[in-house]
């Protein structure tokens, strides 16, 4: 008796073994994968509808291309997305050449590396709006590179809310490099020693070792870390809200502001699709690239 | 690693090693010793261009900012925050982590992408569109909907660092508890965990500065009933008004904290879980 209901608490109805293991795995799965699924979904949701004027429950409306239109041909909207592209485009450029620059000179065995080490991973700790506030102490008016300049005769250029962002990019730099470093480093640490060893003792000349060998194989990890940056840098919306310039603003700033400000749902969506789509573009030729980089190399 | 990264000139070696030092410190150490000064000014006498030290320093600013409620709140509207993101981040990441490092098999490298994708995405897109789905539901404003959002771009990072540890658990040790009789519950309190604390430590270090620093998701869905420190910051830096020595204040107020987790993590943390976590593809 105590037998039977036994096994009728702890194995009734036996699943078969891979059908029950497949069910397990999507037990396991499912509150991490299930709550970004609906996370990702809600918000794209939201934007396809809301951009097409055809938002939710009760508010239905026409579908209407307007809001994309408005986008493509108000000035105001046009100009906010191509200086998010320069934005991004130059910091990832800069900070990917830095980090490559930096990663290699952190493999060097220098006296102090460990405190090296822990000094340029300080921004990653730092919020986005204080490493605003830390960059401007220093290069703003009356930052610290102002006063030492006066000091010596000269004037110190405009880099805070000026035309061209550069202000914006450079507290990106301080944000990015340290990460794409940390990226980049963690490649290159996992290209064999024994692959430069052998070329070393083939007569391969430093040069040709880092050109040959140690930037095709952290290719992944350089690419990566570009790609980040520039995706983080098109979407940046603290920085530039704080200390970039007054026209044109990035298209995070527009789309908060119309949402938050302006309660103008529809273009705010329009604007999201694109930040999205561009993010999606980018992701794409990324992966494309890594598969050509995987085949290549097999 | 090989020889190939030694200089074999010691003088050179110093002279590399001194000047990167003192760019980093240049770069990522003075700023803070400048905030540390803004933060001291002596509000009577200012601290004005051309002068490189200010001319005398106060307590001031600090003891005019700790009485005002809203620097309470926001600190303590931050602390209450950053544990239940993490705590949730860790009931959440670690059965999923666990699942993609042993469960998925080839399904992973696609798991793994799409996991990432709440980062990938541009911050104020998931931020305007799930804040206005959390105005229906009366979550937009509230400390609820803020632990909620953040958890949604902190969660990735724990993911991937669980699933980075978890490859390191010996599939064996697993397979002979399973034989042994263990059931889900036990094998998961027994073994895994006890064997991928390292990376939950890690994830959950990463996850506390991260909920602490998140400035966008949280602006969006919180302002203005929820205000956590970076959204203080950000006012005080000129989003609504221009006042530079609070935002010192309040500025260091956010960095002790994390600056402690970043020496306790650059100690504990193997830097493979760190990159993981930062999205290394």
């Amino acid at each position: 008796m105590t037998a039977i209901s036994l096994s009728r608490v702890g194995y009734a109805r036996p699943l078969a073994p891979a059908l029950r293991r497949r069910v397990e795995t999507v037990v396991l799965l499912a509150p991490g994968v299930g709550l970004l699924a609906l996370a990702m979904a809600i918000p794209i949701g939201q934007l396809v509808l809301g951009s097409f004027d055809l938002t939710g429950i009760g508010a239905a409306g026409a579908f209407t291309l307007a809001h994309y239109v408005e986008v493509l041909t108000n000035p105001l909207l046009r100009d906010s997305l191509l200086f998010s592209l320069e934005i991004a485009l130059a910091t990832a450029a800069l900070s990917t050449a830095a980090a490559a620059l930096f990663a290699t000179l952190l493999m060097i065995e220098l006296p102090g590396k460990r405190l090296l080490a822990l000094l340029y991973k300080v921004p990653l700790v730092v919020p986005s709006v204080v490493a605003a506030f830390l960059v401007v102490t220093m290069i703003g008016p009356g930052g610290m590179a102002a006063r030492s300049f006066s000091h010596l005769g000269m004037t110190w250029p405009q880099l805070i809310h000026d035309r061209h962002g550069f202000g914006v990019v450079i507290v990106l730099l301080w944000h990015y490099v340290p990460i794409s470093t940390l990226i980049v480093t963690a490649v290159i640490v996992s290209v064999p020693a024994d692959v430069i060893d052998a070329a070393r003792t083939l007569g391969a000349p430093p040069r040709v070792v880092v050109g040959r060998i140690i930037l095709p194989l952290t290719a992944p990890g350089l690419s990566a870390a570009a790609l980040i940056t520039f995706i983080d840098s098109f979407g940046a919306y603290a920085v530039p809200s704080l200390i970039g310039p007054p026209y044109p603003q990035t298209v995070a700033v527009m789309m908060t502001r119309e949402f938050l400000r302006r309660a103008n749902w529809g273009v705010a969506s329009a604007l999201g699709m694109l930040m999205c789509l561009t993010t999606v573009v980018v992701l794409f030729f990324y992966y494309r690239l890594l598969l050509r980089l995987r085949r290549s190399r097999a | 690693m090989s020889n190939f990264w030694m200089l074999r000139n010691p003088r050179l070696c110093w002279l590399l090693a001194s000047m990167l030092i003192a760019a980093a410190t240049l770069i990522f150490v003075l700023p803070l010793v400048v905030a540390v000064l803004w933060s001291l000014v002596d509000p009577e006498v200012g601290w004005f261009p051309p002068d490189i030290l200010p001319s005398s320093l106060s307590l001031d600013n600090w003891r005019a900012l700790l009485a005002v409620p809203e620097m309470g709140d926001a600190f303590a509207t931050s602390l209450t925050i950053a544990p239940c993101v993490t705590l949730l981040c860790a009931l959440l990441g670690l059965p999923t982590g666990y699942a993609i490092a042993r469960r998925v098999g080839r399904y992973r490298p696609a798991l793994e992408l799409f996991v990432l994708t709440p980062i990938l995405m541009p911050g104020v897109m998931l931020a305007t569109g799930l804040g206005a789905f959390f105005m229906r539901f009366g979550l937009a404003q509230t400390i609820p909907g803020v632990i909620l959002v953040q958890t949604v771009v902190v969660l990735p990072l724990m993911i991937r660092i669980v699933a980075a540890t978890c490859d390191a658990v010996p599939a064996d040790v697993i397979d002979s508890a399973r034989t042994l009789g263990a059931g889900p519950l036990a094998l998961a309190r027994l073994i895994v965990v006890p064997m991928v604390m390292p990376g939950l430590v890690a994830g959950g270090l990463l996850c506390f500065v991260n909920s602490l620093e998140e400035f966008v998701l949280s602006f969006v869905v919180g302002m203005p009933k929820v205000q956590t420190l970076p959204m203080l910051v950000w006012a005080y830096l000129g989003g609504r008004s221009s006042i530079i020595t609070y935002g010192a204040v309040v500025t260091l107020v956010l960095l002790v904290p994390t600056l402690v987790v970043l020496i306790v993590i650059e100690r504990v943390v193997k830097q493979e879980y760190l990159a993981a976590g930062f999205g290394k593809a």
